[in-house]
């Protein structure tokens, strides 16, 4: 079953864990040392990070080591929404620059004067 | 990571001529855009500024990749110290006494998205799902 990726995200734990390994991969275990909990209830979180898909658990030799996979993310935070704002801002910039030169512009060239 | 350029479009109450000077006379530029030491509409030119995006600075490095003079300008805009490199174009185009303006932003799938410089936008990311999606959602589930 695919898992709410709302419902995921909704536990402070879980988002806890998916910061902490947003930017490498970690051993399982190291992951389960940083919490004041047991074993078993960090593998819960991290068994229905996994089944939403924002958790990659990966075997290497006998370690198994977990990484975020935040394209699952993607769908609700868009990062391309940063230059947007920000080309939003600029763009905005501008027609207040247009339209304050413009304004300048009429109020010294008597022609265009009532 | 999407590979679509990022496009915006805006139809400015201005002639051509009054944005394409908007866009390329460095003293009018000042006015709106960046504070950039020097800039020259002249395909080779390379400029620099640094630039606030979302709180954080960064040195924008840009080489200017072609002119048509009054109604193209692209450039290319990397940052210092990051990997990646993208390209904002400028094109005007005149509707009578009006100018559209299409600002096209491509190659930020090449901007490594998750190190320091993104992680401003996965923090807002963050603030995003849990002020709005997850309280949209809450108060669905509540309603049901």
């Amino acid at each position: 079953m695919h898992r709410d990726i709302f419902k995921a995200i909704a536990d402070p734990t879980r988002r806890e864990i998916i910061n902490l390994i947003a930017h490498e991969s970690m051993n399982l275990n190291a992951v389960a040392d940083k919490f004041n909990m047991s074993r078993p209830a960090v593998s819960k979180h991290i068994k229905i990070l996994t089944e939403c898909g924002l958790l990659v658990i990966k075997q290497q030799g006998r370690e198994r080591f977990c990484k975020a996979d935040l394209r699952q993310l993607k769908e609700v935070t868009d990062w391309a929404g940063q230059y947007r704002r920000f080309w939003t801002k600029k763009l905005d910039a501008l027609d207040a620059f247009l339209i304050h030169e413009q304004q300048s512009t009429d109020h010294t060239n008597p022609k265009n004067e009532e | 990571m999407s590979t679509q350029p990022f496009v915006i479009e805006r139809i400015y109450n201005a002639s051509a001529q009054a944005v394409w000077e908007a866009i390329t006379d460095n003293a009018k530029m000042k006015q709106w855009y960046f504070d950039i030491l020097d800039f020259k509409p002249i395909v080779g030119f390379e400029f620099t500024f640094t630039g606030q995006n979302e709180g954080k600075t960064f040195v924008h490095l840009c080489t200017v990749t072609e002119v048509i003079e009054g109604s193209k300008l692209s450039h290319t805009w990397r940052y210092d110290g990051y990997e990646g490199n993208s390209e904002v174009t400028w094109e005007l185009f005149p509707q009578g006494d009006k100018t559209r303006v299409v600002l096209t932003h491509t190659g930020l799938e090449t901007f490594p998205p998750l190190k320091d410089f993104m992680k401003e936008n996965f923090d807002a990311g963050w603030t995003e799902i849990l002020g709005n999606l997850l309280r949209n959602y809450v108060e669905k589930q509540a309603a049901q």
